[in-house]
């Protein structure tokens, strides 16, 4: 399968039934995709295929031919994530942080497409990103306070 | 962990291919969003040789309006259906119903087609394309046809679909009433509904011009009420709203489960009828007292 990963043209030679999750880590090394239900279900192992969040343990690896994938790895400079990741450590949202790449990803698209969520629209963003540790409330504080840091930007 | 085996993976760019893949390879199986069929492979292991990927085929997405209907491809993703103006103006409870399913990421990757041939008897998209007069369209490589949406179910979980068959399409008439989707799950979002209803009504002045309703969860498959067409011309007041509810209890089949008891099913039919009906109505412009 030949793709594009984090602006990288990448080309893995994979079986039909290996997932694209398992590709990321074991294959490419990208071990920031986490693996959790293996059911679609946790979002730990959210990526962005062609800009939009997808769980890659329900998608096969061939499947992304000639996609666009996208980790965490791929926002390290990037303003809206930076703004995002302070705002997660100074309101307490990272605690053992296994779901931190895929909250983080859910939260970034929420906020580029949309810079001024509400409270709610925040909730259904990170729906399908499960964190057993903080409770949510401090990371939807966090995802709150990142877009308002980017309207007084 | 449980790894995938068992299965080859094969992506024709063409309808023609899938058909052809479908025909020709025994124990082939078609694969559109993956968000049901994956993970039941992972937990169940796989029945198929060959899992036959139809994201390549153009012609199976895609919403558009011609001739009087709403055309929606089976391989539409539920993100598209949401983000269609078309369908959140004409179809609005399917709208309302997708913007339920699942999570954004598999809102993203799970498909209208997908979410109809699993065949689920709570599937989400079913109970309000049956208010809205779905058909749906069957192919294969000798015939190609228009089916009533309620035919292509046979059971919890099963269709009438033969193995060189594809779900093609679906059309939806183009329609002047209102509609509302409405459900009960364990949770707001992101959950299974344990009874889930739709209403489509159109209005004149105080009267009900046409009326159908779809239930989901409380029978083996999804299912679209009968006998509603003698009320047409009815009061809207609470007396037609509970002769419609009490057809709709009539006809319903509900199972205790582990989401629910049939009791509960019950119940619940009851208030969602109610809440869809007058949803309906008022999205129609009628006032309520």
């Amino acid at each position: 399968v030949i793709f594009e990963l984090n602006g990288r043209s990448v080309e893995v030679d994979v079986p039909s039934t290996m997932t694209l999750l398992d590709m990321l880590r074991t294959e490419l090394g990208v071990t920031s995709v986490k693996k959790g239900c293996e059911q679609g279900e946790c979002g730990a192992c959210t990526v962005l295929i062609d800009g939009a969040p997808m769980t890659s343990c329900i998608i096969l690896a061939q499947q992304v031919e000639g996609c666009r994938v996208c980790t965490i790895e791929d926002f390290v400079d990037n303003p809206l994530m930076k703004e995002l990741r302070e705002a997660f450590l100074e309101n307490g949202a990272v605690q053992c942080g296994f779901c931190t790449p895929g909250m983080l990803l859910s939260a970034y698209v929420l906020l580029r497409d949309n810079r001024h969520p509400t409270e709610e629209q925040v909730k259904v963003a990170i729906e399908g990103n499960i964190c057993r540790c903080t409770g949510y409330v401090a990371i939807i504080e966090a995802i709150m306070d990142a877009s308002q840091r980017i309207a007084t930007d | 962990m449980r790894a995938l085996a068992g299965f080859e993976l094969i992506r024709p760019k063409t309808l023609v291919g899938a058909l052809e893949a479908l025909d020709t390879l025994e124990l082939a199986q078609p694969l559109a969003g993956g968000t049901d069929l994956i993970p039941t492979y992972r937990d169940l292991g796989c029945r198929s040789k060959y899992l036959v990927d139809l994201g390549l085929v153009k012609e199976l997405n895609g919403i558009f309006e011609a001739d009087g209907f709403i055309q929606i491809g089976p391989m539409t993703t539920h993100s598209q259906v949401i983000n269609s103006s078309l369908i959140k103006k004409k179809a609005r409870a399917l709208h309302e119903a997708t913007c339920l399913i699942g999570s954004a990421q598999i809102r993203n990757r799970g498909t209208i087609g997908g979410n109809l041939c699993n065949a689920s008897p709570a599937a989400d998209t079913a109970t309000p394309l049956l208010v809205h007069d779905a058909e749906a369209n069957i192919t294969s490589l000798d015939d190609t046809r228009w089916i009533p949406l309620q035919d292509l179910f046979s059971g919890p979980k099963m269709t009438i679909l033969e193995p060189d068959e594809l779900l093609t399409g679906i059309r939806l008439p183009v329609v002047s009433g209102g509609s509302s989707f409405m459900r009960i799950g364990r949770r707001k979002g992101f959950t299974l509904s344990i009874v889930n209803a739709a209403a489509y009504l159109e209005r004149e002045d105080d009267r009900v011009g046409e009326i159908s309703i779809a239930l989901g969860s409380v029978a083996p498959t999804p299912l679209c009420i009968q006998g509603l067409d003698e009320l047409q011309s009815g009061d809207m007041n609470d007396g037609f709203i509970d002769v419609v509810n009490d057809i709709c209890l009539d006809q319903i089949k509900p199972i205790d489960d582990v989401r629910g008891t049939a009791e509960y099913r019950r119940d619940m039919t009851s208030v969602l009828v109610r809440r869809a009906i007058r949803d309906a109505w008022t999205s129609c412009g009628g006032v309520l007292e």
